[in-house]
């Protein structure tokens, strides 16, 4: 980081580039050619004091991604599916896709929480990270109590991109892993679909699928097209991951134009039902519709900017 | 590209959008749903109530409002914004009657309404209206009018329209269900316009609000028990039909 208007003395001065402003001082213009000043910069930005690596690592501290049993308080010594080896796993980020999952899912059959991660980042509404009541817990993992090896996963936190992997890794482990579907739900803003079609002849919500290559079922809705692409942990996490290590997996995506709790968002969701991976979950969808309408009014804000 | 303009509002983007107007117009849809209908001796508007906080005052969360004795008007969007247009638009249908001594046109109101909102458009920091509004009203010579105006300042003449969230499953409706039938007598284009609401509101009538106004009458707003049996009396020609066609397929 150079200082901007410092006198430069020595060989180097000659060598760096004038201009001229519109006031008429003449000012160093930044030189591309970069090589005269290397040992400086060196030197300066360098130059780490004990300070700056105690505040790094406290950041890391504080953005550490922990995985714990919230029952007995103790954190995962593996990772999560290292130690319940699940055949179906099914992953819901985001309020619209957990409110689904909440509803139509969680409803049918009896779901033990097995563990829950505790992250921090700027998107956090809460400072302290130790001591979140339940009802801010923002990631939780169930299984099913009659067939352990489906696990659902809830989580309605933004995951940072530097927090991602290491969800991955206390999630997933680092080994591959055999005889499992992944399916992921999550929503995203009308706005971030490319189309060459007109905007206003969208229909939203909508579903779109993006899919590994391992995973041979028909999807329950479209694909997604090019050039479109998805973000954050739902792809840049869990589907990679499942690409790279061939692991089947979908991801059903649904184009909102409400990002909030929204009925009729949750409700785009309904074609998953029939997909082989949710069919056998789902016992009862009349009460689950009425499940979703009592979660739609407990968590309505109320808010009086729009009429 | 859309982030490098929509900074300041005189700014076009390279492809010919204003961008601040129509993140406005999406500002629109995040308000509950409004429908308006002309019929042939009545204008009709009807909105979706938004639920009401426990302790707050009913009486002042209103979307139909009127500007002068035979001109209302039910808007979506920012509430702020709506009552500063209201305000706007109420003194500005005094002042025409004070000045040439007749009251505004329904047309001259909206457009009043309309040109605000396009200043609103052009200036440097200053941001759009985030309303849409429907206009409704009869003219001094007896035919009524609806108009509707957008965050970018145009204003149109429609025949029945519906703004707000869900407008475009709630127009579909009307386009298929406007029929001269449909618009014969009062009733009937009151009808319409519950049933148009009907498709797109949670929970039914008691979510419904619903004004109307006459040829040489004051806008008139319905009782919640008055919506409930226009909705009875609707749900009962629903099922009337349905067992018209089941008769029939057998």
């Amino acid at each position: 980081m150079r200082r901007s208007g410092a006198p430069r003395t020595g060989p180097d001065a000659g060598a760096a580039a004038m201009a001229a402003t519109f006031f008429g001082e003449v000012v160093r213009a930044p030189c591309r050619a970069g090589t005269e000043d290397e040992e400086e910069e060196e030197e300066e930005g360098k130059r780490e004091t004990a300070e700056d690596r105690e505040v790094r690592r406290q950041l890391a501290r504080k953005r550490e991604v922990r995985l714990f049993r919230r029952q007995t308080k103790t954190s995962l010594e593996v990772s999560l599916l290292e130690k319940y080896p699940c055949s179906k796993f099914i992953i819901a980020i985001g309020n619209n896709a957990v409110a689904f999952l909440s509803s139509f899912v969680m409803n049918s059959g009896v779901w033990e929480e097995v563990g829950c991660a505790n992250l921090w980042n700027e998107w956090c509404r809460t400072t302290d990270t130790t001591h979140l009541s339940p009802a801010e817990a923002f990631c939780v993992f169930y299984h099913l109590k009659s067939s352990p090896s489906v696990v659902l996963c809830q989580c309605s936190c933004y995951v940072a991109e530097d927090q991602q992997y290491q969800w991955l890794e206390k999630v997933f482990g680092s080994c591959a892993r055999k005889n499992m579907q992944v399916t992921i739900l999550t929503c995203r803003h009308v706005t971030d679909y490319k189309t060459s079609e007109s905007t206003s002849s969208l229909h939203s919500p909508f579903l779109k699928a993006l899919k590994t290559q391992n995973f041979k079922e028909p999807p329950c809705c479209s694909l997604l097209e090019q050039p479109n692409i998805v973000h954050d942990l739902p792809a840049a996490g869990v589907l990679s991951y499942c690409q790279v290590w061939r692991i089947p997996a979908v991801l059903y995506l649904c184009y909102t134009d409400v990002m909030k709790l929204d009925l009729i968002t949750v409700e785009a969701f309904k074609p998953i039902l029939s997909s082989r991976s949710l069919k056998g979950l789902v016992k009862n969808i009349p009460q689950s519709t009425e499940i979703l309408k009592k979660l739609m009014t407990t968590n309505e804000i109320q808010s009086n900017i729009y009429t | 590209m859309a982030s490098r303009y929509d900074r300041a509002i005189t700014v076009f983007s390279p492809d010919g959008h204003l961008f601040q107007v129509e993140y406005a117009q999406e500002a629109v849809k995040k308000g509950s749903t409004a429908v308006g209908i002309r019929g042939t001796d009545i204008v009709v508007l009807g909105v979706e109530k938004k639920s009401v906080a426990k302790l707050q005052d009913e009486r002042t969360v209103r979307k139909i409002c009127a500007l002068d004795d035979h001109v209302c008007m039910a808007f979506a969007g920012l509430t702020a914004d709506a009552r500063v247009v209201i305000n706007r638009a109420r003194v500005e249908c005094q002042s025409h009657k004070l000045t040439v001594e007749d009251p505004v046109t329904v047309e001259y109101i909206t457009r009043f309404i309309a040109t605000l909102k396009q200043k609103y458009t052009q200036s440097n920091g200053r941001r759009p209206f985030g309303i849409s509004a429907l206009i409704v009203g009869f003219d001094d010579d007896g035919i009524p009018r609806l108009y509707q105006t957008d965050p970018s300042g145009t204003y149109h003449a429609w025949k029945a329209n519906a703004i707000g969230r869900s407008a475009k499953t709630v127009r579909e409706f009307l386009e298929k269900n406007y029929t001269e039938d449909a618009i014969a007598n009062d009733n009937e284009a009151i009808k319409l316009a519950i049933r148009a609401l009907l498709e797109v509101v949670q929970s039914g009538g008691k979510n419904i609000e619903l004004a109307v106004i006459r040829r040489n009458q004051p806008l008139k707003m319905f009782s919640a028990k008055e919506i409930e049996l226009q909705v009875t009396e609707i749900e009962k020609e629903k099922e009337e039909a349905e067992k018209k066609k089941s008769k029939k397929a057998t």
